[in-house]
């Protein structure tokens, strides 16, 4: 049991950290928390069900199309909702918290209440360890997952993009003074949020089929992950959505499946109270 | 190369510059001096693009640049050192630099601007990797100076250079902008009055919001009145 609820916990940590990463990196640029994260998530698994499944696409195809179709969603509902709101983050808050109703209430009314679930990319179990066997579809968006992770950090750590977000993020109008236009950075940067919410969506979809409301639980563990490993932190994203994967799972498998959720929320209040800045956090913030 | 005429310049309702005009030509050093409240940032920030004045005109080589944004005047060739230096922090040194070089033609030739800066200040290059925050007060002015010297700047604006900083370390960065300004034009902003007009070749002085008085630095640091006034003689 113990080796079975491991693998678990790291599938869904490597999701949370996908999630979180994208939450964590509109509130550091933007200084917007985003509440319809969750319904940028679950639209991605739509948009990969309707691809692969209605359209017959290759489901890799579909995968791609569909973050590319929250991207540009994102793009628009920043140009369009949020760019109004720079200067108050109440308005952001309270917009993107009816976005998120509007959303979930759209999809209950186009795809209907049942689970919707995109076809796996791959077929059957692995055998790990000759101890237990193992969805291939679950491996494999764990391998996904982690390719992604990887590639966030490259993007953030090595390309022009990744040094004006870092920047922006740090002192918003020195980096305009550098000549970064920062309200574009802003449009895109929430765009690229809303694809790794999408990213995580999709990776994750073929395991836990999606319905109209379950981007919740995933958008609310995610806020908790940045919470919990330090805001602005890129690897307390990391560490901290591995630990809530794998305490929830661990937790579920040896006392209760019924407290899931409250482990995580043990583990966010402990680390709190400890270090209030969360784990990576830097004192001053 | 800049000009300014006629502005007038708001924050919310007061008026902090009245009718203010100067003339910046080019490889000049002119300071800007003034008290406290005199409204030397709100100058330096109307010319950035941050305030946009209420009326009068700002060019720099003949384009405008009133109704621009920061991000747009930067390209132009102008670069900023901030007061207080707003290095980026959890960056590293050779970061800070790259993002100094984001305005096109600073990309373009970041390599040997980089050697150029480093040559400038050759603890840069020893602390490349280390992160900006660690470096001391005085390591950070010299870091902000050449992160605004990576764009390739024609004219390069200086916001109180001096502040918090020591005699000796403000010696040592006044004589690196001696040799910049052989092919810089120079814009010092500063409360600092002697060491500003020790180091310009004309001034203008703000009180009030309002040009009190320009001219030469050295015939005004001779003059009996801004002795009283600004250098406690």
């Amino acid at each position: 049991m113990l080796p079975m609820a491991l693998m678990n916990g790291l599938v869904m940590g490597v999701i949370y950290a996908l999630a979180a990463l994208g939450v964590s990196l509109v509130v550091g640029i933007m200084n917007v928390i985003n509440f319809a994260h969750g319904e940028f998530y679950i639209l991605a698994g739509y948009f990969s069900y309707l691809f692969a499944d209605t359209l017959g696409l290759n489901p890799i195809l579909s995968m791609s199309l569909a973050v590319g179709m929250v991207f540009l969603f994102g793009i628009v509902i920043e140009y369009t909702i949020i760019r109004p709101t720079y200067g108050n983050h109440m308005y952001s808050l309270i917009l993107t918290f009816i976005l998120s109703i509007v959303l979930q209430n759209a999809y209950l009314l186009i795809f209907g209440p049942y689970p919707k679930k995109p076809p796996g990319w791959v077929k059957g179990a692995t055998n790990i360890f000759g101890d237990f066997c193992y969805g291939n579809q679950r491996l494999a968006a764990l391998a996904a997952g982690t390719v992604l992770i990887v590639a966030v950090f490259l993007l953030i750590k090595k390309t022009w993009f990744g040094r004006m977000i870092r920047a922006a993020s740090q002192d918003r109008e020195m980096a305009e003074l550098n000549g970064v236009n920062t309200a574009l950075l802003n449009t895109f940067s929430f765009g690229l949020g809303c694809a790794l919410a999408a990213a995580a969506g999709v990776v994750l979809a073929p395991v836990f089929p999606v319905t109209p409301t379950s981007g919740v639980p995933v958008a609310l563990t995610a806020f908790v992950v940045v919470v919990l490993g330090g805001m602005g932190s890129m690897w307390g994203c990391v560490i901290g959505g591995l630990i809530l994967g794998l305490v929830e799972n661990l937790g579920a498998a040896f006392i209760s499946t019924g407290y899931k959720h409250l482990f995580g929320f043990i583990i966010l209040i402990v680390v709190l109270a400890v270090k209030p800045s969360g784990l990576f956090g830097s004192r001053e913030t | 190369m800049l000009n300014m005429a006629g502005i007038n310049v708001f924050r919310g309702e007061t008026q902090v510059l009245w009718d203010v005009s100067l003339v910046v030509g080019e490889r000049e050093k002119v300071a800007i001096l003034g008290g406290n409240g005199a409204g030397k940032s709100t100058l330096l920030q109307s010319i950035m693009g941050i305030l946009r004045p209420a009326s009068g005109t700002i060019a720099f080589k003949g384009d405008s640049l009133v109704g621009k944004k920061p991000y747009q005047i930067i390209q132009l060739g102008l670069a900023l050192v901030p007061e207080g230096r707003h290095i980026y922090k959890d960056m590293s040194v050779w970061e800070n630099l790259e993002m100094g070089a984001y305005p096109r033609r600073g990309r373009k030739w970041m390599r040997e601007t980089m050697v150029e800066v480093t040559s400038l200040f050759p603890f840069l290059r020893d602390r490349r990797d280390q992160s900006a925050g660690t470096l001391s007060g005085g390591e950070q002015q010299m870091l902000a100076i050449g992160r605004a010297l990576m764009s390739r700047p024609e004219m390069l604006f200086v916001d109180e250079l001096s502040l918090g900083l020591a005699p000796i370390v403000i010696k040592e960065i006044f004589r690196v902008l001696e040799g910049l300004s052989r092919r810089t034009t120079i814009m010092l902003v500063e409360q600092n009055v002697e060491q500003a007009l020790k180091h310009s070749e004309r001034a203008y002085i703000l009180k009030s919001g309002r040009i009190d008085r320009s001219g030469p630095s050295l015939e005004l640091a001779n003059d009996p009145d801004i002795k009283k006034a600004y250098l406690g003689l």
